[in-house]
């Protein structure tokens, strides 16, 4: 459907389109309860713990009063409800400050001050110097020709008349930023029924900022929701961790277990009860029941054992993460002083897949290398210059050669100086300093400008150039733009002068020498582009012709009919454009230099050793890929390295050199042989196409690939097939083409960049340099993971440890599904004493910063769910079972025949499990701060410190009970044997691991705080992952080390973890989605 | 800030054998010497235990469950007497016992019905919330109400020494706390097992809740099926080879579910009544810790790691 905007005028279209008020807004007030409920009820957890809640409202089945379960419940509501309505009322301020905006309109030919919020389609939107764009506008008008609206004065000729009325035809709103396919026709009368083309060029888009700009006037086309920014807004789909799905996997083996004891205990109960119950008159049961009498006692079973599943884990991850993003923030060593940017984390959920990445895809230009470029080299008509003094523009035959007005370096350089869309302006003091959108032709600028070929003025199509001080015009006829498929771009300029139409055409070699006239021998310009290429340079071909004047009028006729075609237009001007870029003379070749950023190689090679495999993806040239690859330690030479090739034009030349490759990979991966293949776009196209399977053998085999000539989107597919078999990836990227990528990875890092920020804004963390990528991997994303392996798995053990005691207590009660603790406790012992020492494991830290910077290898070593998998998780459980045997059969014993009395009894096993926790934590803990201290012994005093205020309340069922058990010398004995019997087997049993079968963490650890040497770390390198092993790895179950049930699991080989997998399979139920399956299977799934 | 750096001072302790091993002695060296002090204050209980609901039938009611049943049930005399012998010195106060075996006090149904508030002040005698199946009778609810008050233990016992009366002091056995706050001044018993099915005890409606201290300990819930209730004490010495008659009413149903009902006299210590389990089990963990901290040691001298 098209849109038409009537320009200025009020009354046609106002009630057509929205209005420009911006609405980021998730919820209203009316709505926000119902639908923010509705929200967190959609989640399987949130819908498990109401049906729980509501069963408890059954009195005849609640084990414990209703709140035990509805406090936490509504607490934890309270708590992601208040997140959201601080957030969204965040968002409204934002809003509002942005609608409420004032900005000039113009109506009727008169200025007037109007809020943002009531700008309508048709207006004229006045901006001045500095503004921020309120809307998508077309551009009609600027104070200045020249500028940031350059291109729009050139399309509408400069015509500022405001009193204009007309019609803009453009498309629906969309979400598209590089595409505004329009036409504007004015009226009355139309002028010589002339429809002129717009493009996005001519648009001024929502929230972009007018500079260098006196004034600019435009009509808004897309308003409010509808701009182009508005429309691609849009809320990201949530990334899940692989620690989050282990938790859900988790979460779900306990549902199933909870199951399985609810319906045990369910029967057992029932045969109790008509056995045994039923004798005991005291308990009065009537001799016939109602037809649910069955089901009475395993939904208080299931009640009971709700607890099982800790509400609380959801709340106390998300505040830990959030942390672990401010962590984030706020590390100084990840400061760019350079561009004074700090890290961010924009996404807070995944900072412990950090730890976890697999595959680094990273960009070249601008995230490697610096982008900024210096014109290093040149070769004019066979001739290099700079070869020997590594800059061109000190070669004294060059500057000889400009001197002597030799025709051919005349051409090249103003080619150099006119064939691009660089902007200069000139300061008061007369210097002129150029603003240009791509590197490359700001250095080539410059470069004409040191040769004394400078681009003066740009104004209206007229071109100014300053050579040797004698001033050089030309028209400006067409511009024939860049885009990523041409490769080139082209002006078509009239020679003041002498009147001569010329076309000038620059681009990359491949898109330029095919073009070149056939007479001319273009062999040295291609040795010359292999030469530059070779030593890491980038280079452009620069060509022109002269065009007869018939042959352009019959051209520019079909370019503008092009240019104005609403559809496909992208597709038609290319076509065009092809029709005049030929038989080009090719005038020579320029290298530019891009250098590498700081710590470009140690951080590539600190990666590499921690395992991760590194890919370069880039759009430049084969050879300067290769070139920046060895200089930056991703591959190295010869004898160490070696490279295989992936080529071909066709389909078979493709299949078999992939074989070829393929099959030298697979006998080198025992070799210690770094090996590395390169393709370009086109047999990476045809690859990704037909031969999918052999190509992401291939990805899996080899430790590092340089894919080069690569589009956008070829580098999302990229990242897509790496996701596809379960690896986790991390997309490294500055500028607009990586965004997809960034977006497409598990975990996406922008660096904050030359380009822009649109990379950095997409991502999921933004640094300012390449280098800040190793800190953020190796310490953020390994303390994250360690953090949350052990707080989420202590979550668990905590649940499980009270549910324990509550199961054991039902087998000397009848088995009738009574609870031993009171509800007060049971909701406290959630809530506050058991998950505030936790949470203070956000800083600890099992490994000093430099010792994890100093063996990168440890990231490894966590790869792949070392720390939190179902073997770990057998850990936790068999300890939470220990313990709970423990708390309940001392306190039982301890507490018999005349102290046996329900209220003590209960709370003497609560503070058991209080210290025991206390001790767990304190076991598991690394480091020490004072806060860790605080928390852990503080949270014991405080959990004292409640019961006394509780047994002082005469209306609280806990009456007296603390102060008299406290009186008790038995009391505070039977708490020091529930330690010393809860902790000394699993003390036991960590030292003697840590002493005899030591993880690769454990002896850094001893390393690290006894200073003594590294004995043997070993080599954790990945040395292969041939399917065959995968496969037979897997079809090994049993594990030996299911014998230690107490101590949570730190296997050593990097294959037991993958052992394990045939023991748990009953951990698969409720998987959500193909992505959780299994990590530790890497199974090798073609789709 | 060091905070925010992740920089705070840290203390790093890691596993090394000295410290393990210092650790485990340590435990060890101090947990033998509690766990003889315990068992020895638990040896110094004198304890005299009678278990009489088998011996307190008729040789006619013994044969089968349902002839005792019957007997319990039935009009007939359940007097019975029992002669205890005093086995060594005991010091005043003694405590007297009755232990009920595989009797759930605990049990999910039972535990519950009850009403607190009933129980505190007379404003709420009406209240009779949670307290089914005996909640009412006659349409006029129960105070107290609930099973646990309908099942109140009522066998008595009556003790001669020498046949002079022992006086067992019945005030004051049960918590101050109960009486003050729990179990109100204004409330009388009413209505009270006058249901069609009769419990246990009757009470005396002319005395408040607050002084039927038999009730109150009775609803001090037990938490295992095994458990004492304190009956009265009796506050002069008791020698040794003193023989004590005791003159006992069998009233309450325990042959319907096989319980076990048990007459117990007991002193006391620092440590309450006789168990010896944190004793054993103080002995036992810190001889497993020297043993562990022992065999380590051995380990560490052969394979340091």
């Amino acid at each position: 459907m098209k849109r038409y905007v009537y320009i200025n005028d009020d009354d046609s279209t106002k009630d057509l389109y929205c209005d420009n008020r911006i609405s980021n807004r998730k919820y209203t007030i009316v709505n926000f309860l119902p639908k923010n409920l509705w929200e967190q009820f959609s989640r399987f957890m949130n819908q498990y713990f109401l049906l729980i809640a509501c069963l408890q409202l059954w009195s005849l089945i609640t084990p414990v009063n209703p709140a035990s379960t509805w406090g936490p419940l509504i607490f934890i509501f309270a708590v992601s409800a208040t997140k959201e309505a601080w957030d969204d009322y965040n968002r409204y301020l934002s809003d509002k400050k942005a609608n409420e905006k004032e900005v000039w309109v113009l109506r009727h030919g008169i200025k007037k001050h109007i809020q943002a919020q009531d700008i309508h389609v048709g207006n004229l939107v006045w901006l001045c110097e500095n503004d921020e764009v309120p809307c998508d506008l077309v551009l009609i008008g600027t104070s200045d020709p020249q500028g940031l609206c350059y291109v729009e004065t050139a399309a509408l000729d400069g015509e500022t008349d405001l009193k204009t009325r007309g019609v803009i035809e453009c498309p629906s709103p969309d979400k598209d930023i590089r595409r505004f396919d329009a036409n504007l026709r004015l009226f009355p009368p139309f002028i010589d029924n002339d429809i002129c083309s717009l493009t996005i060029k001519n648009t001024l888009l929502q929230s972009c900022y007018l500079r260098n700009t006196e004034w600019a006037c435009g009509v808004a086309v897309y308003t409010g929701n509808e701009t182009k920014l508005g429309m691609s807004r849009g809320v990201p789909e949530p990334k899940l961790t692989a620690v989050d799905a282990m938790i859900d996997k988790l979460t779900g083996a306990i549902f199933v277990f909870q199951l399985v004891v609810v319906i045990v205990l369910g029967i057992a109960g029932d045969v109790w009860k008509e056995t045994e119950a039923i004798k005991r008159w005291y308990v009065k049961y009537p001799p016939e029941g109602q037809w649910y009498e069955l089901l009475i006692i395993p939904l208080r079973f299931e009640l009971l054992c709700s607890i099982m599943i800790p509400i609380s884990i959801k709340v106390s991850l998300d505040l830990v993460k959030s942390l672990y993003a401010k962590f984030i923030d706020w590390d100084i060593e990840m400061y760019d002083p350079e561009s004074g940017t700090s890290s961010h984390a924009a996404n807070t959920a995944i900072s412990e897949d950090l730890g976890q990445v697999e595959y680094i895809l990273t960009d070249k230009t601008g995230t490697l290398t610096e982008n900024r470029m210096i014109f290093r080299r040149c070769c004019i008509s066979g001739i290099s210059y700079g070869n020997e003094s590594g800059d061109a523009i000190k070669d004294v035959d060059l500057q000889n050669a400009v001197s002597t007005s030799s025709p051919d370096v005349i051409r090249f350089l103003s080619i150099m100086a006119i064939c691009n869309t660089v902007v200069p302006t000139k300061s008061k003091s007369g210097t002129i300093s150029y603003k240009a959108q791509s590197q490359d032709e700001d250095a080539l600028v410059n470069a004409a400008a040191n040769l004394h070929m400078a681009l003066v003025s740009k104004s209206g199509n007229m071109i100014e150039i300053n050579y040797n001080g004698s001033s050089v015009q030309y028209e400006l006829l067409d511009t024939l733009e860049f885009t990523s498929d041409r490769k080139r771009m082209s002006v078509v300029v009239r020679d003041c002068q002498n009147g001569k139409v010329i076309l000038m055409s620059k681009g990359a070699d491949e898109a330029i020498l095919p073009y070149s006239d056939p007479g001319q021998h273009t062999k040295i310009f291609s040795e010359a582009v292999e030469q530059y290429a070779q030593l890491g340079l980038r280079t452009l071909c620069l060509a022109w012709r002269e065009l007869m004047e018939d042959e352009y009028r019959e051209w520019s006729l079909m370019f503008k009919e092009a240019n104005s075609t609403l559809v496909d237009r992208e597709w038609r001007l290319a076509e065009v454009c092809q029709r005049l870029e030929h038989n080009l003379e090719i005038l020579g070749v320029t290298a530019i230099e891009d250098r590498l950023q700081d710590g470009v190689p140690e951080t590539i090679e600190m990666l590499r050793k921690a395992g991760v495999y590194f890919w370069m993806l880039t759009g430049d040239k084969q050879n300067t890929a290769i070139q920046i690859a060895l200089s930056c330690n991703l591959i190295s030479p010869e004898p160490k390295g070696q490279l295989l090739l992936i080529d071909g034009k066709t389909e078979d030349e493709v299949f078999r050199s992939l074989e070829r490759v393929l099959l030298t990979m697979r006998i080198t991966t025992s070799e210690p042989k770094d090996v590395a293949f390169v393709v370009d776009g086109w047999a990476l196209e045809i690859a990704l196409k037909h031969h999918r399977k052999a190509f992401t053998e291939l990805a899996i085999l080899s430790r590092t690939a340089i894919c080069c000539r690569v589009t956008p989107s070829q580098k999302a597919q990229l990242v897509e097939l790496l996701k596809s078999c379960d690896y986790k990836t991390l997309a490294i990227g500055d500028g607009g083409n990586d965004v997809r990528m960034i977006q497409q990875a598990d975990i996406g890092v922008g660096i904050s960049g030359r380009e822009g920020l649109q990379a950095a804004r997409a991502a999921d963390y933004s640094i300012g340099k390449f280098r800040f990528l190793k800190r953020l991997i190796l310490v953020h994303g390994h303390y994250s993971y360690n953090r949350t392996a052990f707080l989420s798995q202590y979550s668990f053990y905590k649940s499980l440890l009270i549910c324990f005691i509550q199961i054991l207590f039902s087998f000397i009660s009848g088995v009738s599904g009574a609870s031993l603790f009171n509800s007060v406790s049971l909701m406290a012992y959630n809530v506050f004493y058991t998950s505030i020492p936790v949470m203070v494991s956000v800083l600890d830290k099992d490994l000093s910063e430099k010792t994890v910077m100093q063996h990168p290898q440890i990231l490894f070593y966590c790869h792949a769910g070392r720390l939190l998998n179902p073997s770990t998780f057998a850990g936790w459980f068999g300890r939470s079972l220990f313990h709970a045997i423990v708390v309940f059969v001392i306190s039982m014993h301890a507490y018999s025949y005349e102290k046996s009395e329900m209220e003590e009894v209960a709370m003497v096993a609560l503070s058991g499990c209080i210290w025991l926790q206390a001790f767990v934590v304190a076991l598991e803990t690394n480091s020490f701060t004072i806060l860790q201290h605080l928390a852990i012994w503080g949270n014991l005093a405080a959990f004292y410190i409640i019961n006394w205020i509780l047994s002082a309340l005469p209306a609280s069922g806990m009456y007296t009970i603390m102060f008299r058990l406290c009186r008790q010398p038995a009391y505070w004995l039977t708490m020091l044997l529930i330690v010393a019997a809860g902790i000394g087997p699993v003390l036991a049993l960590k030292y003697f691991r840590y002493t005899y079968t030591p993880s690769k963490i454990n002896i850094l650890q001893q390393a690290e705080r006894l200073g003594g040497p590294i004995l043997s770390l070993g080599n954790i390198e990945p040395q292969s992952r041939s399917f065959e092993k995968e496969v037979s790895s897997l079809s090994i179950t049993l594990p030996k080390s299911r014998n230690s049930v107490y101590e949570p699991l730190l296997l050593d080989s990097p294959n037991s973890t993958g052992r394990s997998l045939g023991t748990v399979t009953p951990f698969d139920f409720l998987q959500s989605s193909s992505r959780l399956s299994s990590i530790y299977s890497r199974d090798y799934k073609t789709n | 800030s060091k905070f925010t750096q992740q920089e705070l001072p840290a203390c790093k302790p890691i596993l090394t054998p000295k410290w393990v091993i210092t650790a485990f002695t340590i435990v060890g060296i101090i947990f033998i010497p509690i766990g003889i002090a315990s068992l020895s204050a638990s040896n110094d209980v004198v304890e005299i235990v009678d278990r009489y609901e088998t011996a307190c039938i008729p040789e006619d009611s013994s044969g089968s469950k349902d002839a005792k049943i019957r007997f319990i049930q039935g009009n007939s005399s359940k007097t019975c007497n029992r002669t205890l012998t005093v086995p060594k010195h005991m010091k005043n106060p003694i405590y007297v016992y009755y232990q009920l075996d595989n009797f759930y006090q605990n049990h999910r149904r039972y535990v519950k019905s009850r009403n607190d508030q009933q129980l505190r002040s007379n404003d709420s005698a009406s209240e009779t919330d949670g307290c089914k199946p005996e909640a009412e009778a006659n349409g006029q609810p129960i105070v107290p109400c609930g099973l646990i008050a309908w099942s109140l233990f009522n066998d008595t016992y009556n003790f001669q020494k020498n046949n002079a009366q022992l006086a067992v002091k019945k005030k004051g056995i049960s918590w101050k706390s109960d009486r003050d706050h729990k179990f109100g001044k204004d409330v009388y018993p009413k209505n009270f097992q006058q249901g069609s099915l009769i419990g246990g005890a009757s009470l005396n409606e002319s005395y408040p809740l607050s002084d039927q201290e038999d009730l109150i300990v009775w609803m001090r819930t037990a938490a295992l099926p095994t458990f004492r209730k304190l009956y009265g004490k009796i506050e002069v010495d008791l020698e040794a080879n003193d023989v004590i008659q005791v003159t006992l009413e069998n009233r309450y149903n325990t042959y319907s579910f096989n319980g076990k009902k048990k007459l117990v006299l007991s002193t006391t210590t620092w440590l309450g009544g006789k168990n010896d389990f944190l004793g054993i089990a103080y002995l036992a963990v810190g001889g497993l810790c020297l043993f562990l901290a022992l065999s380590f040691t051995g380990i560490y001298f052969v394979k340091p790691r």
